[in-house]
């Protein structure tokens, strides 16, 4: 143990502020996502490749305090009995973000062409995802100062990742029954299932985050 | 002075077993959940042990002198190297075991060799709190639990800053724990050698002096340490992990509430508040801080078994520990009897004086004046027994006592002849005795005394500051101090009689006779 966790609240306050900012990253992250897919079905690129590129920026910024958070935990030995969870969940988070940024990625670079009938069916697919992630990033929150509510906050994850499945399965029928090339329909499944794993991610980490609260309970 | 240092040893060894051991108590659960390094536990362990024992240890150096009082040097090293090889095999063995329990079996081992009648109501008294202490253990750490559990959800502090506090809470908690295993085991360690103390004071300027008990003390205290850093990482892990897992706030919860029961059992200041608030005493009994964190880990099971956690106790684990306790003074019994067999037949050294027991008429008036009718005795008057088992033999036969009338007679017939000289004013600790009852000593000077009650009674004629108070709480600190006085004065006394009259009885190490009112 160095002398730097000895020090009153020093280590423990900068890694608070570190967590919670990398937390807000992971919010922000999902606004990003839906100013990007919103600028992209209104055929605004420009806008779309500037919250691309946001995005990209909030990705590195997480990553580095990730590995600084993992760092800490370790030299720092802090949180032993919850320190593997934390880092599970950091993870998890992180893969939402990227979740946020290939979806986009993918929109942008490739381009599906969005029909106009289903453009507001996409634009409701990219809100119900956004919902999980912002319930995971609260659940996540809860996990570090009041754990019997994560089981609140996992509810609603749940509900918008069965939301997002309903979405995406009606979209996909409806593009499927259309008269579109087939090529092009592939490309649009790509694009749409692209979008709705970041709410099955979600629900995954809420599922974690169940486990860690029980674990966590006094 | 090299035969002393060479008897040492076994003390030194027995301070290892207890630190190897006794450690794990206060650090266990800390290290188990991975709160605290090892290595980090055990300086703060070592350094709190080494204060407590130097500081705090002078109090408990009377040990466990009622129970059995081992009088010769060779006697005492063989007693202690019983214990210690039993808290060793013990911890060997990965079990917390309870270092008084083995100093227990010990004594009683050497009284069983030595034909020397065992105090019952001590030993009973002794064996009760190896019950009541993971009782109390039990219920002190559950009221804690709850608390504490309470106060977190109502407070929700973040996991970080939450895990920040445990941790210092975890330090500070087994800091103070140490330094009080080191206060209150030092005794049982050293104690048996306190009389005859082979170091000379060493002056330290301002700061006064290191006296030969402190000295003493930190030989003992530094090989306790010894025994934390070479031997205490598996007990730990027993304690801290093997029982039941255990998060940091229940080992913290664990750490209080066994430093708590401890602090609880032998803080004479605790008890004299709770006399002056007018509140019934707790009564000072050494206890065992094994059996005490083993309670303690039990109470969080139970509070927790709500949420099923009584499930996750290691019941297997916990009967080992368990079966521990009772094995520890029956093992430490017979390697004490088997080892002083050998000391005395094949190392030819004397392991015991055989005491003297001789019903004078003073005596016998003594008793009668005590409400025993001693006409059944008259036939034994001026008769000399020697060990007490035979004179309690011979009581037996004529008489039907009490255990508090034996313990009269026994004391009464007890031939202890002492001379009190200037030499023996000089060794006295002036911070023991208080001014009143040093005078009423060095009057004394030059008188002889064929008993020590003989002293005790002219000692309280003479002085008010010697005179014991009816029994009461109220009065329950000046008679306790009284104790203290008296017992120091006796060790000195005894040591005295060695160098002035060749009595071989002279070296009198544990303890005095019998503590006043008893």
């Amino acid at each position: 143990m160095s002398l730097k966790s000895f020090s009153p609240f020093g280590t423990t306050r900068e890694l608070e502020g570190q967590i919670d900012e990398f937390l807000n990253k992971i919010s922000e992250g999902g606004l990003s996502f839906r100013g990007g897919l919103a600028a992209y079905l209104e055929g605004r690129l420009a806008v779309a490749e500037e919250k691309l590129e946001q995005l990209s920026g909030l990705e590195k910024r997480c990553d580095a305090l990730r590995r600084s958070i993992e760092t800490t935990l370790y030299t720092e030995m802090l949180i032993p009995e919850s320190r593997s969870d934390v880092l599970q969940l950091l993870s998890d988070m992180d893969d939402l973000l990227d979740g946020f940024k290939h979806s986009l990625l993918g929109i942008v670079v490739e381009r599906p062409n969005v029909p106009e009938g289903e453009r507001g069916a996409v634009a409701e697919l990219g809100e119900q995802v956004i919902e999980a992630a912002e319930y995971t990033v609260r659940a996540a929150r809860a996990f570090f100062r009041d754990a019997p509510s994560i089981r609140d906050h996992v509810h609603k994850i749940g509900f918008f990742e069965e939301e997002s499945d309903r979405v995406a399965l009606r979209l996909t029928r409806q593009i499927f029954a259309s008269e579109l090339p087939l090529a092009h329909k592939l490309h649009l499944r790509d694009a749409i299932r692209g979008i709705a794993e970041i709410a099955d991610n979600a629900e995954g980490c809420g599922d974690r985050l169940t486990i860690f609260a029980i674990k966590r309970s006094l | 002075m090299g035969t002393t240092l060479f008897f040492l040893t076994s003390g030194l060894f027995l301070g290892w077993s207890l630190g190897a051991n006794d450690a794990a108590n206060i650090f266990g659960t800390a290290v188990g959940s991975r709160m605290i390094r090892f290595v980090a536990a055990a300086w703060i362990c070592s350094i709190c042990l080494v204060l407590g024992a130097v500081l705090g240890g002078a109090g408990a150096a009377h040990g466990l002198g009622e129970l059995g009082a081992i009088n010769t040097l060779p006697g005492s090293f063989t007693v202690a190297l019983a214990a210690a090889l039993t808290v060793y095999w013990m911890t060997r063995l990965g079990l917390p075991v309870s270092t008084t329990q083995a100093i227990v079996g010990g004594i009683v081992g050497w009284n069983v060799f030595s034909g020397s009648s065992t105090d019952m109501s001590a030993l009973t008294r002794i064996v009760t709190t190896w019950v009541a202490c993971p009782i109390l253990g039990a219920v002190c750490s559950a009221l804690l639990y709850r608390v504490t559990v309470f106060s977190l959800r109502s407070v929700q502090p973040h996991l970080l800053r939450r895990d920040f506090y445990t941790r210092w809470g975890l330090i500070l908690a087994g800091a103070f724990g140490s330094y009080s295993l080191g206060a209150n085991n030092i005794g049982n360690v050293m104690g048996v050698f306190v009389s005859s103390s082979p170091f000379r004071e060493i002056p330290l300027g301002s700061w006064g002096v290191l006296s030969s008990t402190h000295q003493l003390f930190l030989l003992g205290a530094l090989a306790i340490a010894l025994g934390v850093f070479t031997y205490s990482r598996r007990v730990m892990l027993t304690v801290g992990q093997n029982l039941m897992p255990l998060s940091p706030v229940a080992a913290w919860v664990v750490v209080v509430s066994h430093s708590l029961v401890l602090f609880l059992f032998s803080s004479t200041r605790l008890e004299q508040l709770l006399v002056d608030w007018g509140l019934p005493p707790v009564p000072l009994i050494p206890v065992s801080s094994s059996q005490a964190v083993i309670g303690a880990v039990l109470g969080v099971a139970f509070v927790q078994a709500r949420g099923k956690a009584l499930r996750q106790v290691r019941w297997n684990t916990l009967f080992s520990i368990a079966s521990g306790w009772v094995s520890t003074p029956v093992v430490a019994a017979l390697i004490s009897v088997l080892l002083l067999f050998v000391m005395q037949n094949v190392f030819l050294e004397k392991v015991y004086h055989q005491e003297a027991y001789c019903l004078s008429h003073a005596a016998l008036e003594r008793l009668q004046q005590g409400g025993i009718d001693v006409t059944a005795l008259e036939d034994l008057e001026d008769l000399t027994f020697s060990g007490s088992d035979r004179f309690s033999n011979a009581i037996a036969q004529r008489l039907r006592l009490t255990p508090e009338q034996s313990a009269l007679v026994l004391d009464s017939a007890h031939l202890q002849p002492t001379l009190v000289t200037t030499s023996l004013l000089a060794r006295l600790d002036r911070r023991i005795l208080t001014r009143n009852q040093f005078q009423a000593v060095e009057q004394l000077v030059g008188r002889r005394f064929r008993y020590a009650w003989q002293l005790r009674d002219t000692l309280a004629v003479s002085s008010d500051s010697w005179r014991q108070r009816p029994a009461t709480p109220v009065h329950r600190w000046h008679n306790e101090q009284l104790d203290l006085a008296w017992q120091h004065l006796w060790q000195v006394l005894q040591s005295d009689r060695s160098g002035s009259d060749g009595n071989p009885a002279a070296v009198h190490q544990n303890g005095s006779p019998l503590a006043w009112g008893t």
